[in-house]
C-alpha cells in the first residue's frame, strides 16, 4: 500500500467515523418523530458508508451496512415503519459498524466480527422486523406509512462535472464505481472528457487526465449526489441544476423548492462551461472550513506559550530601562500577544454538545437495563471548552450519569410513594463562569443518605468512629477511593470505582468536584473545569527566595497572617476569618522548608472542593499569565504540585495543586479529630 | 590521543565496527563518558528551582531556552559523595527517551573536558570494575592517559523507577 493510498484510507476512516457518530443522534431523533428528512439523512449515511467502504477495502463493513441501508430504503418508500425495535437494532448495528471500521479494512478481525453472534443476531432481528413490516402494515404498532409525508417526486436535471485530482487513481479512487452510483440515482448521460490527455510520449499511466460530464435526471436531492463524491474530496466537483424553470414534472415541489434553486442558480452561473467553471473547488461551502490535525494546534499553542513567556521578559526589561518609547511598543506587543492568545485558544474551543450528545444513548440503554424510566434534559450544550478537556471528560461524565440513574433515582414504586412523577429526570447542564466551565449532573432522586455514607466511611476506615464532620464533608466521601454505598453490585455502577475515577480525571484537568444534595429532592454534582489547559491566570506568592504560582481561579482573598489569631487547640490549625474558622496550612510545612522568620506573613484563602483553606506564605507578588508546563516523570507524582512555569525573569516556578492540599488538610483534621 | 574503551557487554548498534563520539566530563573527582548523540547542549551554570518533595536524584528544575528540564544529580545513583560546585561547573543537557517518552533533562558536571572517538566493537568487559560502580549504570571503562573513564549506561541511569542504591 502506497503512503498516498493509506492517507486516502485514513481520510475515509475519519470521515466514516464522524458519519457513524452523527448516525447515533439521528437514530435517537427518530424516537421523537420520524419525518422524511431524518429518514433521508440516515439513508444517506448508510449509503455513503457502504459505498465508500467497499471502495476503500472495508468489504465486511459494506456488506453489513447494506442490510440496514436496505431497511431504511424500505422506510423511505413506505414499505417499512419505524418503531422502537427498528431503532434498537439500528443503534446496535451502528455500534457494530463502528467496530468493523475500527478493524481497519478487511482484516482477520473484521472477518471474525462479520461471523460473530452479534452480527448474526442483528441481521436476524432486522430480517424479522422487515418481514413483518412488509407483510401486514396494519398489524404493526408503529404509525401507518402516512406518518411519513412523501415528498412529491419531482424530477430535476442536474449537470455534474467531476474532475478528479491528477493523483486520484494512484490514491485508489475508482471513478467507475462513482459513475455507476451516479447512474443508479436516475437517468444519466455520462460523457468522458479526455481533452487533457497528452501525447502518448508524455503519458504517465498512473496519472488521471480525465473528467466526466454527467447529465442526470433524478428525483433525489442534491445532497444525495454530493454524498457519492464525499470521499473524493480533492477532486473538482461541480453540481448545477439545469434550467430549474423547466422541471421535468409539472408539479412544483412545494416543500423542497424554496431553498434549492437559490443554490442552484449560483452554481449555474459558474457552470457555463467557462474556464471558471473548472476551478479546483469542492462542493459549495466546504471551503469555508479547514480541517486541521489536533497536533498542529498543539504546536501553535506551544509556540504561543513561548511567546507569552518572552513577552513577560520583554516587559520586565522595558520596565527596568524606563525608556518611554520602548515601553509603549512593549504595551503594543502585549496587546497583540493577548489577542493572539485569545484567538488561538478560541480555535481549540469546541461546544460541549459533542460529548453531551453521546449521553442520550447512554441514558436510553441504561433506562432499559435498570428498568427505570428516565428523561435526560440537556442545557447549555453550546458552552465551549478546550478540545483536550472535552476529550477527557467523556468517561467521567458517563460514570456520573450511571451513578445518578442507578443510585440517585428511586424506582417507579418508590417515586410514586414519595409523590413524584414516576419518570425520573437527569439534567446535564453546562455554563461558563469566568475562566471556568461548570458542568452539573443533577437528578431528582432521593438524595444522598448521609448516615449510610458516614457508616460506610467508618467501616472503610475513611473516617474515625467518633469524628463529627459536617454533612458536606461526609458527602465528599463518595469520591474517596474504594467507596461504594450500593448494597448490591449491579452491572451498572456500585463497584466503588466510579466517583473516585471521576475525581481523579477532573483533577487531572485541574478541575474540582462539588456535591450538593437535598434529601428526597435529589443530588447535584458540579464539575468546575478550567476553560483551557495551556495558559491560566496565576497568582504569584513568595516563600523565602522561591516563587510559587497558585491558580487565580482558586483564590478567594488574601489576609494578613496574625500569629495571635491562630488557635492551636487540639493541634488544629484554624484561622478566624470574620465569623468563620478556616483551616490553614503553612506552605513551609507542606514543602518541608525551614520555618519562615519573616515578621509579616500573609494568608491566601483558596477554595477547593467547595471548602475554604488558608495557605500561609511570606509575601504576595501579584498576578501573571501562567503558561503551564507539565512536570517530567521524575516529579509528576509529588503531592501538591500541578506543574511548573517560567516567570518573566526566566526563573522556573512551581504551580500549586490546591485540591490536593485541601484534601491533605482535611485528612490531617480527621486524624486529630 | 590514545584511548581504548572497554565495555561489559553493550554491543554497538548493528554489531559492526561503530565509532562513537563520547563526551568526557568530571564529577566529584571521577571521569565519565556519555554518548555525544544524546547530548543536546552544554550550559554554564544557571539558576535552579528546587522541587520540594522530589527524590534526591532529581532535586531541581532549570529553564533550558524556554523548556523546563529536570536537573539530575547522578552522584545519587553512583553512590558518590556530593561536593561543592567548582568554578568550572557546567550543565550538560541531554535528550533521552525515559520510560519510552522523549525527555529533555540536564546533569551537573564539575567540568566538561573533550569529545573523543571510540570504537565500540573493540570494547571488552573489564573485570576489575568489581563492586566499585553499581553495575546497572555503567557499561564499561576506558583509559585516557592516567585516568580511568567510566562509560555511563544512559538507558538505566535515568530510569525513574530504579532504586537509589541498587544491589551491586
Amino acid at each position: 500500500m502506497t503512503p498516498d493510498l493509506s492517507a486516502a484510507v485514513e481520510t475515509f476512516v475519519q470521515e466514516a467515523r464522524e458519519q457513524l457518530e452523527g448516525l447515533e443522534g439521528m437514530l435517537l431523533d427518530l424516537e421523537s418523530g420520524a419525518d422524511r428528512d431524518r429518514v433521508d439523512a440516515i439513508f444517506r449515511v448508510l449509503h455513503t458508508v457502504k459505498g465508500s467502504g467497499s471502495m476503500f477495502g472495508f468489504g465486511a463493513l459494506a456488506r453489513f451496512t447494506h442490510h440496514f441501508e436496505d431497511a431504511f430504503d424500505g422506510v423511505r418508500e413506505g414499505r417499512m415503519q419505524i418503531d422502537n425495535r427498528l431503532i434498537d437494532v439500528s443503534l446496535r448495528a451502528r455500534d457494530h459498524m463502528t467496530a468493523l471500521l475500527d478493524c481497519g479494512g478487511d482484516s482477520p478481525e473484521a472477518a471474525r466480527l462479520e461471523a460473530s453472534e452479534e452480527a448474526a443476531s442483528l441481521l436476524t432481528t432486522l430480517a424479522a422486523i422487515m418481514g413483518k413490516g412488509q407483510g401486514s402494515p396494519e398489524a404493526s404498532l408503529a404509525p401507518p406509512p402516512a406518518a411519513l409525508p412523501q415528498r412529491e417526486a419531482v424530477l430535476r436535471r442536474w449537470s455534474i462535472r467531476f474532475h478528479p485530482d491528477a493523483a486520484a487513481l494512484r490514491n485508489g479512487m475508482r471513478p467507475d464505481l462513482l459513475m455507476a452510483e451516479v447512474a443508479a440515482l436516475g437517468e444519466a448521460e455520462i460523457r468522458l472528457d479526455a481533452s487533457d490527455l497528452p501525447p502518448l510520449a508524455e503519458l504517465d499511466p498512473e496519472r488521471s487526465y480525465f473528467a466526466w460530464d454527467v447529465l442526470l435526471t433524478t428525483a433525489q436531492p442534491r445532497d444525495a449526489i454530493e454524498a457519492i463524491f464525499l470521499f473524493a474530496d480533492d477532486a473538482a466537483l461541480e453540481i448545477a441544476e439545469r434550467d430549474p424553470d423547466a422541471q421535468a414534472t409539472a408539479a412544483a415541489a412545494p416543500a423542497a423548492a424554496p431553498a434549492q434553486p437559490v443554490r442552484a442558480q449560483a452554481a449555474v452561473a459558474l457552470a457555463q462551461d467557462t474556464p471558471a467553471a473548472r476551478l479546483p473547488q469542492a462542493t459549495a461551502g466546504s471551503s469555508e472550513n479547514v480541517r486541521v490535525p489536533a497536533g498542529k494546534l498543539d504546536d501553535i499553542m506551544d509556540q504561543l506559550g513561548e511567546l507569552v513567556i518572552a513577552q513577560a521578559r520583554l516587559h520586565q526589561i522595558a520596565a527596568a530601562t524606563q525608556n518611554a518609547d520602548l515601553e509603549s511598543i512593549v504595551e503594543e506587543v502585549e496587546r497583540l500577544v493577548t489577542g493572539l492568545r485569545d484567538a488561538t485558544l478560541s480555535v481549540r474551543m469546541l461546544p460541549i454538545e459533542s460529548v453531551f450528545g453521546k449521553f442520550r444513548r447512554v441514558v436510553r440503554d441504561l433506562s432499559v437495563e435498570l428498568g427505570k424510566d428516565v428523561a435526560l434534559a440537556v442545557e447549555g450544550g453550546e458552552t465551549e471548552l478546550d478540545k483536550t478537556v472535552i476529550d477527557r471528560l467523556s468517561e467521567p461524565l458517563v460514570h456520573m450519569i450511571r451513578n445518578s440513574m442507578d443510585h440517585g433515582l428511586e424506582d417507579a414504586a418508590r417515586r410514586q410513594a414519595a409523590g413524584k412523577p414516576t419518570r425520573g429526570r437527569v439534567t446535564l447542564s453546562a455554563r461558563q463562569e469566568g475562566g471556568e466551565v461548570l458542568i452539573a449532573i443533577e437528578d431528582d432522586g432521593a438524595g444522598l443518605d448521609t448516615e449510610a455514607i458516614r457508616n460506610r466511611a467508618i467501616e472503610r476506615g475513611l473516617l474515625a468512629a467518633d469524628a463529627q464532620p459536617n454533612p458536606a464533608e461526609i458527602h465528599q466521601m463518595i469520591f474517596a477511593p474504594g467507596f461504594s454505598t450500593a448494597s448490591t453490585l449491579s452491572s451498572v455502577s456500585g463497584r466503588g470505582v466510579g466517583m473516585d475515577a471521576v475525581r481523579s480525571a477532573v483533577e487531572a484537568l485541574r478541575g474540582q468536584t462539588e456535591i450538593v444534595t437535598v434529601p428526597g429532592r435529589g443530588t447535584r454534582v458540579t464539575l468546575r473545569l478550567p476553560v483551557t489547559l495551556a495558559i491560566i491566570d496565576g497568582f504569584l506568592v513568595r516563600l523565602g527566595q522561591s516563587v510559587f504560582v497558585i491558580p487565580l481561579a482558586a483564590v478567594e482573598e488574601c489576609v494578613e497572617f496574625e500569629e495571635a489569631e491562630r488557635r492551636r487547640d487540639s493541634g488544629r490549625s484554624m484561622l478566624r476569618l470574620r465569623e468563620h474558622l478556616v483551616p490553614f496550612l503553612d506552605l513551609d510545612d507542606v514543602f518541608a522548608r525551614p520555618p519562615s522568620t519573616e515578621p509579616r506573613r500573609r494568608v491566601v484563602i483558596v477554595k477547593a472542593d467547595g471548602q475554604r483553606l488558608g495557605l500561609v506564605v511570606d509575601d504576595i507578588l501579584g498576578q501573571n499569565q501562567t503558561v503551564i508546563k507539565t512536570l517530567s516523570i521524575y516529579h509528576r507524582n509529588i503531592a501538591g504540585l500541578a506543574g511548573a512555569t517560567i516567570l518573566g525573569d526566566g526563573a522556573v516556578a512551581l504551580i500549586i495543586d490546591v485540591a490536593t492540599l485541601a484534601r491533605r488538610a482535611r485528612a490531617a483534621q480527621r486524624q486529630i479529630a | 590521543m590514545q584511548n581504548t574503551l572497554q565495555t561489559r557487554d553493550k554491543p554497538g548498534p548493528g554489531g559492526g565496527p561503530d565509532p562513537e563520539m563520547m563526551l568526557i566530563f568530571r564529577l566529584s573527582g571521577e571521569v565519565f563518558a556519555l554518548p555525544v548523540s544524546e547530548v543536546h547542549e552544554i550550559l554554564d551554570p544557571i539558576p535552579t528551582t528546587p522541587v520540594p518533595g522530589a527524590p534526591p536524584f532529581a532535586p531541581a528544575l532549570i529553564n533550558v531556552r524556554g523548556a523546563i528540564a529536570p536537573l539530575i544529580d547522578i552522584r545519587q545513583r553512583l553512590r558518590m559523595q556530593a561536593m561543592p560546585a567548582s568554578d568550572t561547573a557546567r550543565i550538560i543537557v541531554l535528550d533521552l527517551p525515559v520510560a519510552g517518552v522523549p525527555t529533555r533533562m540536564a546533569i551537573i558536571a564539575d567540568a566538561v573536558d573533550e569529545v573523543i572517538e571510540t570504537d565500540r566493537a573493540a570494547l571488552k568487559p573489564v573485570p576489575e570494575l568489581g563492586a566499585r560502580w553499581p553495575e546497572p549504570y555503567v557499561t564499561g571503562v576506558a583509559r585516557s592517559g592516567d585516568a580511568l573513564v567510566i562509560l555511563l549506561n544512559t538507558d538505566t541511569l535515568f530510569c525513574p523507577d530504579a532504586g537509589q542504591t541498587p544491589q551491586a
